[in-house]
This record gives C-alpha cells, structure tokens and sequence, in this order.
C-alpha cells in the first residue's frame, strides 16, 4: 500500500495484521458467503489457510489456487497443502486424490460459487474477484503483483471454523466390540512367516548377513597363510664381526635393528636395538660423529646404550632378543621386546656379554 | 634421475623478473592514485614522486632479470644482514617472543599500521625483503621448494585478511566512540544474489581454476623417492598445515599433542558461541567491544599455529635442529639438549635421589610433583582465576560456563608454557610415567 515493492517480510507482517483483525471481527460471514465449511474440508481447510501464511511460496500458492492454475508449477503448489492436510480428515466422500482436489479448485477458481456442492471447498471472495478480474494466461509477474495487492487490500484470508471435531479417523480400539467381521485370523505359523517374508525383514536380515561377512573376511585377513615378512628370528654372524665400540647399521635397511657393542654399567655386551623411535614411530640415524641416534621427525635424541636424552621421547629404545647360537654366530629375536623403563634389560636374553 | 632437491638458481633469477614486475604494476596503481589522493609536499613537488622513483627502479631491475639472468643477481642481501640474522635469531626462544612481542604490537598500534600509506609501505617492505632474501642459496633452496609455495602465499593472504579486519574495526571503533553511524549501516552493501554474487563467484571460480592449472604446469610436485620403512628423510615433514602440531609434537607425548590438544582445539572452538555472552560486534567489525575475544583467538592463531608452521617449514632442518633463514641445512649441526623430567629436578634438587622401585606407589610417588601440579593447574586455578582476574567473566557467566571456559583458556596456555619450560630448563616431561605411556 505503502510501499510500492513490499518485501517478503512485509507482505507477511500485514497479512498477519489482517488476519488478526479478521479474527478479532469475527466479520468474515459477511463476506465470505461460503464459510462453514462441511465436513469433507480437505480442500478447503487448505486452501484457504486459517494461519497466516509462513512463507512467499504460501502466498503464490493461494494467489495462483484462485487465479486459474496456469501451469504444473501452479497445480503442484495447490496441490501440495490439500494432499498434506487430507490425510488429517479421511472421512467418506472426502476427495481422496490430489486429482480430485484439482478438480473442485479449478471448478473454484473458474468462478462456480462455493455453493456447488460437488466440491465442497470454501474460497476466499477477494482472491476470487481477482482471479475473475486476471485473464487467464497472465504471467507469473503479474500473479505475483496480484497476491501482494491481494495480501495488501481485502481481507483475504478469512477465518475458516473447522467443525467442532472432524469425522473420526479411524475407528478406535474401544469400538471394537463392533464385530469385526471380514478379518481372519491368522495362526502363529502364518504370522511368523509373514514377518519374515515381509520386506522389512529381508532387507534387514540380508544387510545384517552381509556386513557380518563383511567381519568375518575381516577377521580372516588378519590370519593370512603366508606373511611375507623378514623372519624374526635370524643369524648376524659372529660376535666378532661387531667391534667394541662400535654400533653396526647394516641390518638396519633389512631388519630394523642396530647391534651395538658397548658398555653398559662396566660389562662389556653386544645387544640389539631396534630402529623404532619411541616417540612416533620414525627411524632415527646414528650420528657417529655426535654418537648419539636422532631422530629426524621431531628431534629425539638416544645414546649409544638406547637411553633417550633429548626432544620428546619418553622412554629408551627397546632392545630385542639376542643370544649367542649353538654355531658361534650370534642370533637375534626380534619377536621378544626388551624396554628398560620396565626393568627388562637385566634379563640375561637381550645381551650377549663380551668378557 | 629425479632429484628432489634441484638447485633454484636459475629458475629463481628469471622468476625474480616476474617478481619484480608483479611489484612494479602494483606500484605503479600506487603511484597514480598517490598522484590524486595524496596531495603535495611543501615545496610543491607532489608526494607521489617518491613512489614514481621507487616504481621506476622496480621496473628497472624486472628489466636486468629479464635480460641478464645469466649474470646473476644485481642486488643481494648483505652478507653482514644474513650473518646477524642467522646469529640472534636462530632460536626457538627468540622467535617465539617475536611473534608474541609482534601480536602485541599488531593490536597495539592498529590505527597506525591499518593506514592504507603505512599498510602499503609495510607491504612493499615484506615484497622487498623476500626479493633480496631470495638471492640467499639457501633461502631459496627452503623458500623455493613447491610445496613451500603456499605457505608464503599464506602469509600474505593471513596478513591482508588480518589487515582488513583490523582497518575496519579501528574504523567502526572511531564511528563508535564519535557517536556516528557504524560503517556497515552507512555504507550498506547489501547487493542482489542475482547478478552480482552470482557473478563473482562465476568469475572466482575461473580465476581460482586459471590459477591452478597455471600453478600445477609451472610449479612440478615435490615428488621424492619411494617410500621406504626403512628409511625416514631428513628432516621429515607433515604436509604444511600439520606443521603446528608436528611443532606441538616436540614439546608434548604424542597421545597428548596428537589427539587430546588436537581434540580440545576442535571442542573449543566449536563451544565458543555458547561461551561467548558479549553480544557486541554482532554483524559489524569492532575491536574495542570485544577485545579479549579477538586477542585470545589472535593469540590461539597467530603465535600458535601460523608461526609455528612457519617455524616447522622454514626454520626445522635435519634432525629438527632450529636452523636460521639463511643458514645451511647442516645435517651434523649439534644442539646440545639434555632434557631431564621434572621428578629428577625435584628429587635430585632436594638431594633425596629419585625414588627407586617399579610399583604402582613408587612410582605414583616418584611423579607426585608433577602430578600434584598438574591437578592444582587445572582444579585450583579458575577458581582462583574467577575470583580475581577473571572476576567479571566468572559473574557474567556462572559457574559451569566459566569453568569450561577457563578450562579451555588453561589448555591453550600450556602450549606456550611447556615451550618456555622446554626451553628455559630442558624440562622433558612434567609428569613422566613412561611404564604406562602417561607423560605430560
């Protein structure tokens, strides 16, 4: 009125006005020839909705309802409030289907009067004035312009009084002792087999087998016949391949451990480590300048003897088997483990002393 | 034979011609707008002339790379610059307080640096100082490599952004305390969906794609050699947005600094709204009505995790050793660290010796100041916070809000705080139980 190009907003800040003016009047009879809507209200309780209107996709939908459905568009936007309120009212002679419901709108918006009482649908009268006024294939734009000039003048959307209580859904549980006639009872047997024929089951049941095979090839992944693995228990040799002194990197690339032959509290041994910060997980390199293991990934640093002493490594390197073989070469497990945090490297199996 | 370490020299001469040319278009917009916006100096020679100069010389030197790239670099860095670089501040320490003493000074002096002349000089200096850092061979080395691109494309887009926000908040801060209109009510900017945002995100989308095809045909992958178990590179990097909690992980066990920080980050940042009671700024840019919001996000931003990737890209080198910018990635450099847990500090420092045994009470009882800390850290302080500093928070908020909130506040605190520690007394662990991978 004001405005000449309301927002959404505003259209719907005055049609919330309106309605509760109308509401407050309690006018609309004189207006609305046709408002006591009859029981089968489907249409009509959606049509013309009582509330105000949530959106500009409501609007549209009740401009082009009473303009004509020029379009799919249209038809599917009248449609879509009667299919969604008829459920509410299934009572006989109802209309049941959207088609149905198309049908008593159009018969509406080509200006039949509410009276007609084979669609039993009420309509707003402004909305109807203009649909009469439109010519019938007018554009969107102009239904638009409609509905918010219809939004802003007449009182559109007048009160609808539903009937005190629709016709009842469904017949109640109490009224059973209405004899049921016509259902058979089924026996158990039948039951169960039509619970399991029934297509919530299968489909569950087939979902639930296959994921537990699904587990299952899991399961047997992780036994695999063949792991092609270094082995864990191996020879490296003689002790005196391993200088004192010294710690050996060559099984390093094979077998992710060092062997050092060191001192460790005055005893002369030759011990294996292995190549696993204990940290993260990285490989670290033995400076042989700084003699010290560092690890490259966040600074760990270990002394010959595995001992961490600087960057974040919480415990020493893990010593792993080793044992002097029946054969005079030195044999190493790397199956067993060795930490020094758990008082471990006293045990006689991860050094070979050197005397 | 791919190398993945080729020298940049020759590519990095002709780019430089590039560079200098991309700063020399951007002056010369400079110049002309200087020509109309800034007006004269007294003696009527008009201000822009000095960024005429400035332009002209940019223009000269992209034409020297052009033309001589053979010849080598007109300018270079001075070695005396580079030598006190790499002395003073290569180290950790140093450039951690930098960048807390430079978040200070961003806040600080906002109405200052946010000036478009200043900003636009503070910007040029940056452009310079990458120019001739990159005639250094081993800046260009870390710098060049392809997949450190992005992070410097970082930094100047954190920069802008941070610039943006700050020169809007001085702005509306100013509006505020004059009593004028905020700058988003005055000036709205409200536009259409259909065309104009429409539009620009159809011409973003093709810019952003040009620019990818063109990064991906110019700049090769960082591809390096197989992968082995065997064999950790050195130094060995997270992919560049995983550079801060790498950084986290020197200074914390890895359960802590992998999952349980990592974790609080997200819950934090993700349970801010329902902290947050200050209704201020709420759809407008202002500094002044949520101060200690935006100081705390910058903090938990910018010194935390932008300069920590920075440091983990460019200045970690082998064996994680801090290096300086212009320094040689020496893979024998010695630091001399001996990190020693807290238990051994308290015990040995009380001359009782640590306490032996490998049960379940020794070594409760071996680890006991640490833990004792820890659980005063993190029950005793946000009552002790709400009653004083934290007063105001603690009435607005109640009393669960401020417990998560100062819990929160906690967490991001011991970051710095065990960084300081680490470096201050080679502190390993607070708490060191590595019988059962408990250490904080």
């Amino acid at each position: 009125m004001t405005d000449p190009k309301p927002s959404t907003n505003d259209i719907l800040a005055k049609i919330r006005a309106k309605n509760a003016e109308a509401a407050a009047a309690e006018k609309p009879a004189a207006a609305a020839p046709s408002i006591e809507a009859p029981a089968p209200i489907g249409a009509s309780a959606a049509e013309v909705k009582p509330a105000a209107p949530k959106g500009t996709g409501d609007i549209l939908a009740a401009a082009r309802a009473a303009a004509k459905p020029a379009g799919t568009a249209d038809i599917l936007a009248a449609i879509k409030k009667p299919a969604a309120a008829a459920p509410a009212v299934p009572a006989a002679g109802a209309p049941k289907s959207p088609a149905d419901i198309m049908a008593a709108i159009r018969a509406k918006a080509g200006g039949t009067p509410a009276a007609a009482s084979a669609a039993p649908a009420a309509v707003k009268p402004a909305a109807e004035v203009k649909a009469a006024a439109a010519p019938v294939g007018m554009s969107a734009a102009d239904m638009i312009k409609a509905a918010r000039s219809v939004a802003e003048g007449a009182p559109v959307l007048p009160k609808v009084v539903l009937p005190e209580k629709p016709l009842p859904a469904k017949t109640p549980a109490a009224s059973s002792k209405a004899p049921a006639v016509q259902v058979e009872r089924r026996s158990v047997v039948g039951a169960i087999i039509a619970f399991v024929l029934s297509p919530v089951f299968i489909a569950w049941s087939s979902f639930t087998t296959a994921f537990g095979a699904f587990g299952l090839g899991v399961a047997r992944f992780m036994m695999p016949n063949v792991l092609v693995e270094p082995p864990t228990k191996f020879k490296i040799g003689p002790p005196n391949d391993y200088a004192p002194g010294t710690v050996s990197t060559k099984w390093q690339a094979q077998f992710n451990i060092w062997v050092v032959n060191g001192e460790v509290d005055g005893a002369q041994m030759i011990y294996a480590l292995s190549t696993v910060c204990t940290h993260l997980g990285c490989t670290p390199n033995w400076l042989e300048g700084e003699q010290k293991f560092k690890c490259p990934c966040h600074g760990s640093g270990f002394y010959k003897n595995g001992v961490n002493f600087e960057g974040p490594a919480p415990r020493p390197l893990e010593r792993v088997g080793i044992r002097l073989a029946e054969d005079g070469m030195l044999e190493v497990d790397k199956s067993v483990k060795f930490q020094k945090e758990l008082g471990q490297w006293s045990n006689p199996s991860c050094f070979v002393g050197m005397t | 034979m791919l190398n993945p370490h080729p020298d940049l020299t020759p590519s990095v001469l002709v780019g430089l011609g590039w560079f200098y040319l991309v700063i020399f278009l951007m002056n010369l917009l400079w110049t002309i707008r200087s020509f109309k916006v800034d007006g004269e100096y007294r003696s009527g020679m008009p201000r822009a002339s000095v960024w005429a100069v400035y332009t002209s010389i940019l223009m000269m030197l992209s034409f020297y790379h052009f033309t001589y790239p053979v010849e080598g670099f007109m300018f270079s860095m001075p070695l005396a610059f580079k030598d006190f670089f790499d002395a003073y501040f290569s180290n950790p320490v140093l450039y951690f307080f930098l960048t807390i003493v430079g978040l200070w000074a961003m806040i600080q002096f906002r109405e200052w640096w946010t000036r478009p002349t200043v900003a636009w000089v503070l910007l040029n200096c940056s452009l310079i100082f990458m120019t001739l850092s990159l005639t250094d061979y081993d800046f260009r080395q870390i710098v060049g490599k392809p997949d450190n691109v992005p992070i410097v494309a970082m930094l100047f887009i954190v920069a802008f952004f941070t610039w943006i926000y700050f020169s809007r908040a001085v702005d509306n801060d100013r509006r505020i305390a004059e009593g004028r209109p905020l700058f988003e009510q005055e000036d709205n900017e409200k536009v259409l969906v259909w065309p104009d945002l429409v539009y620009t995100e159809l011409i973003c989308m093709v810019v952003l794609t040009a620019v990818l095809v063109f990064w991906g045909i110019a700049l090769q992958a960082p591809l390096e050699e197989p992968a082995s178990s065997m064999k950790t590179p050195n130094p060995s990097k997270a992919p560049w947005y995983f550079l801060g909690l790498q950084e986290m992980l020197v200074y914390f066990d890895p359960w802590l600094a992998g999952v349980v920080l990592p974790s609080i980050i997200l819950g934090g940042l993700i349970a801010v709204p329902y902290i947050d009671f200050n209704k201020a700024g709420n759809g407008y840019y202002s500094f002044k009505e949520r101060s200690f919001a935006i100081t705390t996000f910058l903090f938990g931003f910018m010194p935390l995790w932008v300069a920590l990737i920075v440091l983990g890209t460019f200045l970690r080198g082998p064996n994680w050793n801090f290096f300086g910018i212009y320094e040689y990635w020496d893979v024998h450099k010695v630091e001399a660290a001996n990190n020693v847990n807290l238990s051994e500090f308290f015990w040995n420092g009380l001359g009782l010796g640590i306490p032996k045994g490998s049960g379940v009470g020794d070594i409760l009882l071996r680890e006991s100041p640490g833990i004792i800390l820890t659980i005063v850290y993190f029950a005793a302080l946000p009552p002790v916070l709400g009653l004083t500093v934290l007063r105001k928070y603690f009435v607005r908020m109640g009393v669960l809000r401020f417990l998560v909130f100062s819990n929160l506040i906690l967490w991001m605190a011991i970051l710095p705080i065990k960084m300081l520690l680490r470096w201050a007394f080679a502190l390993k662990y607070i708490v060191g139980i590595p019988e059962f991978f408990f250490n904080i």
